[in-house]
């Protein structure tokens, strides 16, 4: 269990905000903190990794005191245990990604779990290669794998999904899965993505200017009722068509544009630009394969 | 979309599917769905459960639906009908609430449907989604 009981006075772009986040976190849970840019969710992740301090509070991780302000316990980074993967890659340049991965391993640690995120990420063919001739996919795929080396009991992903394109996400969703579940991780993640935070995390943590607003399952978070259908997509929609009784939706899914039929029901709550998800049964789909 | 409420009464399972029958008022009708009580918890007899499905995957029947496939048939009677060029909707006063049908326009005139007519809508089982 981490328990987050902070207070920071920040300077945004809107001037001066006060970060006031009390909240608890389960071990072995996927976190997602959603909310717009200057919220405070990078400030977050910096205060638990201990790269940036608050002015009051507490954060309790498994019983162990990393931060308190009272008590003046303010444990540094490196003994905090996290494993960080932004946005921008930062791997080293003049390292090949074996290197690279040798590098964040800690003094007496067996090089065995190199080896083994190696295979597990399938990062065997790459290994002898410098970062600059690795495409941006592959890159974060190392840079988990960084993150990984310490066995960190906290893995925090600040939007390290949001510049590559959606094949390639998705891959990499499939892979921080992966480890999230084999190292029985607890991963907090930043994400702007609906698709992404449904299908990954078991916890949302929504902040506006520096509070939490919303919190819980991400579906109930979202207000999405729960089908148990198979055929799930969320889009954005980009027309909206009124047919008599009908409603001929034009929606983007991901690089797609499907056109969907709603009934006055569901039509009339619906405007461009709305997020929606969309649930059809398994049955129906015909399938072709492309050559 | 049209939703009723019913109780989960039977579940048979095969591999990754599972075919349940729900007890709609004294209606019975049957989903079926790619999960098994071990992948959807909520597959529990006697659970309440939402039945949903889409207008347009409702058919309607005059007369004997005896030997009709489908396995969803809710008798009823026609409250109203909006017709359009291609399409029309008619609503159906049923025992368990209300249903809506999106059908032809065409199929409307060949069948001569009429507020007061009785009904049957019908809904293929695979056409069912659930939800708690």
């Amino acid at each position: 269990m981490i328990k987050i009981n902070i207070q920071k006075k920040l300077t945004s772009a809107k001037g001066e905000m006060l970060l006031n986040i009390d909240t608890s976190i389960e071990k072995g849970s996927l976190v997602t903190l959603y909310g717009k840019s200057g919220a405070g969710k990078t400030t977050i992740l910096r205060t638990l990794g201990g790269l940036l301090k608050p002015d009051n509070g507490k954060i309790i991780v498994d019983n162990t005191t990393w931060y308190n302000s009272e008590q003046s316990i303010n444990l540094k980074p490196q003994k905090r245990n996290v494993g960080f993967v932004f946005q921008d890659y930062a791997l080293f340049p003049n390292m090949t990604v074996k290197e690279n991965l040798e590098f964040a391993l800690e003094k007496k640690q067996s090089p065995k779990i190199i080896t083994e995120l190696i295979e597990l990420i399938e990062l065997g063919e790459l290994q002898n290669r410098k970062p600059e001739t690795l495409s941006g996919g592959q890159k974060q795929r190392v840079a988990l794998a960084r993150a990984l080396v310490k066995k960190p009991t906290i893995l925090m992903l600040d939007e390290p999904l949001s510049a590559l394109d959606y094949e390639i996400r998705f891959k990499l969703q499939q892979h921080i899965l992966q480890v999230h579940n084999e190292y029985n991780l607890t991963t907090i993640l930043i994400s702007h993505d609906i698709s992404e935070i449904l299908r990954m995390s078991n916890q949302l943590i929504e902040l506006d200017e520096g509070k939490i607003i919303r919190e819980g399952k991400p579906s109930e978070v979202f207000n999405i009722k729960e089908y148990n259908a198979k055929f799930q997509f969320t889009g954005t929609i980009i027309n909206i068509e009124k047919q008599g009784f009908i409603y001929i939706l034009m929606v983007r899914i991901g690089k797609d544009i499907v056109k969907i039929v709603a009934d006055e029901t569901e039509g009339k709550q619906l405007l461009i630009g709305d997020n929606i998800l969309i649930s059809a049964k398994a049955f129906n789909p015909i399938i072709n394969k492309i050559n | 979309m049209n939703t009723l409420k019913g109780t989960i009464n039977s579940l048979t399972i095969s591999g990754n599917l599972t075919l349940i029958g729900i007890k709609v008022g004294h209606i019975n009708m049957s989903a079926i769905v790619i999960d098994t009580p071990k992948t959807a918890p909520y597959l529990t007899v006697e659970n309440s459960i939402s039945v949903i499905f889409k207008e347009t995957e409702v058919i309607l029947a005059k007369g004997n639906t005896d030997l009709i496939s489908m396995r969803n048939k809710i008798k009823g009677v026609i409250e109203k009908i909006i017709s359009e060029e291609l399409l029309s909707k008619i609503i159906i006063k049923s025992s368990v609430g209300n249903i809506t049908s999106i059908i032809t326009t065409n199929a409307v005139k060949q069948l001569e449907l009429k507020i007061g007519d009785e009904v049957t809508a019908m809904i293929k089982t695979n056409e069912i989604m659930l939800s708690e």
